[in-house]
């Protein structure tokens, strides 16, 4: 029970502390200009160019789409940065010299980057309710179960892409490559069904997917359970990343321990 | 003039060999625009009157933009960060000139995206890519680099001003991608944003480039277009000798020429 308490209370103080110390969010400007600005200028631009081609009565389609995109930031770069920094900063060889227990230290850099997948997405729709986003019929609780799940599945991803940032020297690369693949393969942008096949089956493996799907369907009122099936699978992709990012974790404190080279790049 | 020359020479080929080999730099004008033009290419394809080479340049003109904006930004800041920066300033050339160089070299890897976007749209799908007016497209292109050089003469102090300027520089990659009309035309968008683009030159290099290369404009409209960008690119370079004389002043008289 007491080192239950203890993981706890590491997971909790851990997943705080990296999340205040990132992009050194403590600066305002930072967080505007990163988590609002940007994904909400993504948004429109992906919306007037969808528009250009399929005119203005599509723009749901993108709004609903680049909305749900938008936990990406949060998953890729945020949950990214808080795993990859601790090797920039010098503070990863306390880290794995601590007893501290290490799936609640690993799944903690996810957690706050979760919540704040959340609110983008919520900034996100609001901004949509201004464009052209019709919410009059939508199921509002499964639509925000849809968001909360995707916004868990995509830190899974981020959880995986920040194992590998240990070893690797340009994240920034990695994960701009991610955030971008994901906006052409996700379907935030593109009707899936009507693409080639080899985008489909990337899409399938891909997490984000899924829940744009359910969040189309809700928002036209379907009940939760015409979508549970989709999210469940879009849960269980987050968790197979999250859990690939986490033996890679491991592996990775093995090697560095067996060969020195914590803090080697 | 002819020592100047050869400073923005030596700062262009020793800052392009640095930048070649970037990560960040290769993702900004080679990957991103080749996603922006596969994005795009399933966007639009199916509407009327879709021309493959209007999407291949736009997205090229996304990676030019980001490029500019970014290795701008950091021009000045890096040269701060790596110790530099009081060298320079206490040299006899002035930070200008060599941060002229460096905007050269910027745009040079810059224009790679346009190398690169079009074999997405050539052997991907297997469109056939003419450029309508090739020697007019050409001035238009040699323009758009006049364009963006001065455009980043002006990023590059307003972000080195102060240290909390360049935490905005995100927030600025997508806006211009909107309201300079790269992949589609600002008619679209809200009256009071028309303003803004017509102050930019991307905007204008923009459609200079896809009246040149798609052919769907008038002699007399890229004639405006080109006269806009050289009439905004002088403008551009004032306001930036004024920005550099600022940021010397303010650098020399606070001493946070070395602050990180």
């Amino acid at each position: 029970m007491r080192r239950l308490i203890t993981s706890l209370r590491i997971f909790v103080s851990g997943a705080w502390l990296s999340y205040i110390a990132l992009f050194h969010w403590t600066h305002p400007a930072s967080y505007i200009a990163s988590k609002i600005v940007m994904p909400i200028a993504s948004m429109l631009f992906f919306l007037y160019l969808g528009m250009s081609a399929t005119g203005h009565d599509t723009a749901q389609f993108y709004i609903v789409g680049n909305a749900l995109q938008i936990v990406a930031v949060s998953a890729i770069y945020g949950v990214t940065m808080t795993v990859s920094r601790e090797r920039n900063m010098g503070t990863l060889i306390y880290l794995i010299g601590s007893p501290a227990n290490r799936l609640a230290i690993f799944m903690g850099r996810a957690f706050f980057n979760i919540l704040d997948g959340l609110l983008g997405v919520v900034i996100g729709f609001i901004v949509g309710g201004f464009i052209g986003l019709d919410l009059t019929s939508a199921n509002l609780p499964g639509l925000a179960i849809t968001i909360l799940i995707s916004s868990i599945s995509t830190c899974g991803l981020g959880l995986m892409l920040g194992s590998i940032s240990l070893t690797a020297l340009n994240i920034m690369f990695v994960n701009n490559t991610f955030f971008f693949l994901l906006l052409v393969f996700s379907g935030a942008n593109l009707q899936l069904d009507k693409m080639p096949a080899w985008i489909q089956s990337i899409s399938k493996w891909l997490p984000l997917t899924r829940s744009i799907q359910s969040a189309r369907i809700l928002i036209n009122g379907a009940p939760l359970a015409e979508v549970s099936l989709l999210l469940a699978s879009e849960f269980a992709i987050g968790l197979t990343y999250a859990l690939a990012g986490f033996i890679f974790f491991r592996w990775f404190e093995f090697q560095a321990r067996k060969r020195g080279t914590l803090e080697a790049f | 003039m002819l020592s100047k020359l050869r400073v923005v020479w030596t700062v262009f080929y020793l800052y392009l060999k640095q930048i070649a080999i970037d990560g960040f730099i290769i993702f900004t004008v080679i990957i991103q625009p080749l996603l922006v033009a596969l994005l795009a290419i399933y966007m639009l394809r199916d509407t009327e009157g879709f021309q493959a080479i209007y999407v291949i340049v736009g997205s090229a003109l996304t990676g030019l933009w980001s490029g500019t904006l970014f290795f701008n930004s950091f021009n000045v800041q890096a040269e701060r960060w790596s110790g530099c920066l009081e060298n320079i300033v206490g040299s006899p050339t002035h930070l200008q000139t060599v941060v002229l160089g460096k905007a050269l070299a910027n745009i040079t890897i810059s224009l790679s995206s346009m190398i690169f976007s079009y074999p997405i749209a050539a052997f991907l799908f297997g469109f056939k890519l003419t450029i309508a007016h090739p020697s007019l497209f050409i001035v238009s292109l040699i323009l758009t680099i006049l364009a963006l050089m001065s455009l980043g003469l002006v990023i590059a102090p307003i972000f080195s001003l102060n240290p909390g300027n360049i935490l905005w520089v995100n927030a600025f990659e997508f806006p211009m991608y909107i309201v300079g009309g790269f992949l589609f035309p600002v008619l679209m968008l809200p009256v009071w944003t028309t303003p803004i683009s017509y102050i930019l030159s991307p905007y204008w290099a923009a459609r200079a480039l896809h009246a040149t290369s798609s052919g769907n404009a008038s002699l007399n409209e890229v004639f405006i277009s080109w006269g806009l960008i050289v009439f905004l690119s002088l403008i551009y370079l004032y306001i930036s000798s004024w920005l550099f004389r600022v940021l010397l002043q303010k650098s020399k008289e606070k001493a946070t020429l070395g602050l990180q």
